[in-house]
């Protein structure tokens, strides 16, 4: 294991540094793309520093992406721009903290339909009070340039891997995937799991509540039946399913994979491309429990092997 | 206000909205209960028979009299195709018990996209709906629309019908028993894998059926399911996952608390009534109206 680490951090520095000079040469839509790579990094890392460690599968955090971009909108031009951003990742954080605690009193399938069922829940909530106000939806004015976005949301997919991979390898994380593997056995040994699976839970509500808020600077525009859109939620269970296992590599991986897809798909054909994302869902589910990261594993060895010759 | 609420009107649309209910749900409640598997896309299959009955009425001129069959086999054939295409493999795999579920879970969301998309493309996101049966008819101190009896008269004849399957037939007898305990059913020579298929058809029929009978009276959409899937999840909770019975009660209950609360809040609230009493179950008694405690859930 140690004998990797500085590689892999070598390897990580070189990825962050050509990431982050990427709009000194790149035009427009490149950027964009860069964005949303970038963007679906943080999210997946962070569902995967819950959900991937624990194994409680939470169908519900966009409702996380979505109170964050809320709020900020809420908060934005009575308050300094960063503290409504910092504001949204805050209010994420405490509904996971509310919501946690009923919420993971449930396992396995309960647990998966009542996380969907609280984002849908907060979603309805939010359109009725726009629609008492009479606000059909909320224009951000005065947001920087898409450069600093962009360096923003490089931040953020930092953080959020840096986080899971902190997290994974930290007693901690241990105790998560303690969890996941038998949580009466974890509990019996003395690890503290209702408090662990909500301040993980509250963690991994951060970074998708700041995204969020950086993601309504970028569109400028805010509609509550859009920001807490289930495909959100969808697309992060994708990435993670598709790129196989919880470490920081497999939202890497998934999000390279899906962007690529989406790029590609997305805009002309949306239909094709939610259906063949069910139909990836399923095969790599069925078929393919591994995932990307279990496929290019035997390459990796091949590498590593000579490597060391 | 109070003459709303004790009008026989209001107490006919709740029975209406829970004969719905209990049949959607009893079909989600067979699959589950058999094979413990928590089947997201089946509201989908209301939306497939829904579209079915659309396109029977439209192209042919014909009512729930060929839609209905039709409906039946439609879902028995997406029974067989998801037991071999799915199902048997998601069976086979000897994952952690709860790992299975909620791996089940994910493949049938995956499905529920397919459809939903699918259907999307193949028929447009436009909504639609038809005219079929729409007479006012009047009994006494109520009135309804001719196709919202009918809609009452084809739940109330299906769920009889699944009751009799159940009650009277050996093969609802093993169904019954599969429900009851797995592992005993299987060393007392009961076939599970027909049990499983034979009910996912069965289940899957039902939710076609009720497509056919929901489509002459709301209107008809790609994304109709998810509704559909949403309530038929709180009624199998407050009845008690496969509890067949308590299921059907907990059907006319929330069809209660759905249209009197309607009736009160206005029905801009129903997502939010839908979603709230969803959590609260959840919450509360996630073991259901009529189910005892357990340690572990």
């Amino acid at each position: 294991m140690k004998s990797r680490a500085l590689p892999t951090l070598l390897a990580a520095a070189a990825i962050v540094a050509f990431m982050a000079c990427l709009p000194l040469w790149g035009d427009d839509p490149i950027i964009a793309v860069g964005i949303n790579l970038l963007a679906w990094v943080a999210l997946s890392a962070s569902w995967l520093t819950f959900s991937g460690l624990t194994g409680y599968i939470s169908l519900g955090h966009a409702v996380f992406y979505g109170i964050g971009a809320y709020v900020t909108a809420l908060l934005w031009l009575s308050v300094p721009m960063w503290a409504s951003v910092a504001a949204g990742g805050v209010a994420a954080a405490l509904l996971a903290l509310v919501a946690g605690y009923p919420c993971l009193r449930v396992r396995g399938p309960y647990f998966v339909m009542l996380t969907f069922g609280l984002s849908q829940f907060v979603k309805f909530v939010v359109i009725e009070i726009e629609t008492a106000l009479q606000i059909g939806g909320r224009l951000i004015i005065g947001a920087p340039p898409i450069e600093i976005i962009y360096l923003l949301f490089l931040a953020m997919a930092t953080a959020a891997v840096v986080l899971l991979a902190v997290i994974r390898y930290s007693r901690f994380g241990s105790g998560l995937r303690a969890i996941q593997s038998d949580e009466v056995a974890a509990e019996t040994i003395g690890v503290p799991t209702v408090k662990y699976k909500i301040v993980a839970f509250a963690i991994s509500a951060i970074v998708p509540g700041l995204v969020g808020g950086i993601m309504l600077m970028r569109s400028g525009y805010l509609e509550p039946d859009t920001i807490f859109d289930p495909t959100v939620s969808l697309t992060m269970i994708c990435i993670a399913v598709i790129g196989g296992g919880n470490t920081p590599a497999t939202a890497l991986l998934g999000s390279l994979f899906l962007v690529g897809l989406s790029e590609t798909l997305w805009v002309r054909f949306p239909l094709v491309y939610m259906i063949l994302l069910g139909c990836l869902l399923i095969t790599f589910v069925l078929a393919v429990p591994q995932g990307l990261l279990g496929l290019l594993a035997p390459l990796r060895h091949r590498l590593e092997s000579r490597g060391a010759n | 206000m109070i003459d709303v609420v004790f009008s026989a009107q209001l107490a006919l649309a709740a029975i209406a909205a829970g004969a719905i209910y209990a049949l959607v749900a009893t079909g989600l409640n067979l699959v589950y209960g058999t094979l413990r598997l928590l089947n997201i896309a089946h509201g989908d299959f209301v939306m497939i028979g829904a579209y079915l009955a659309f396109w029977v009425f439209t192209l042919f001129d014909f009512g729930p009299a060929l839609s209905l069959p039709l409906s039946v086999i439609t879902g028995i054939l997406l029974g067989l195709a998801t037991y071999k295409g799915l199902v048997s493999v998601l069976m086979q795999g000897r994952a952690h018990e709860e790992r299975l579920e909620s791996n089940s879970l994910l493949a049938f969301f995956g499905i529920s996209i397919v459809l939903q998309n699918g259907a999307a493309l193949l028929f447009t996101n436009n909504i639609r709906a038809y005219r079929y049966f729409d007479q006012v008819i009047t009994l006494g101190p109520m009135s309804m629309t001719g196709n919202r009896l009918l809609t009452l008269v084809i739940s109330t004849f299906l769920a009889l019908a699944t009751a009799g399957y159940l009650r009277f037939t050996l093969f609802g007898l093993a169904t019954r028993a599969v429900i009851q305990n797995r592992d005993a059913s299987s060393i007392v020579g009961i076939n599970l894998p027909r049990i499983y298929l034979v009910s996912l058809c069965f289940g899957f029929s039902l939710a076609c059926a009720s497509g056919v009978s929901v489509s002459m009276m709301e209107p008809i959409s790609p994304i109709m399911g998810f509704g559909y899937s949403i309530s038929a999840f709180v009624v199998i909770m407050l009845g008690g996952l496969g509890n067949l019975f308590g299921g059907i009660t907990a059907a006319f209950v929330l069809g209660v608390i759905e249209t009197y609360g309607l009736a009160f809040v206005g029905s801009n609230y129903r997502s939010l009534l839908v979603y709230g009493i969803f959590i609260l179950v959840m919450i509360l008694r996630p073991e259901g109206l009529f189910g005892k405690s357990q340690a572990t859930r």
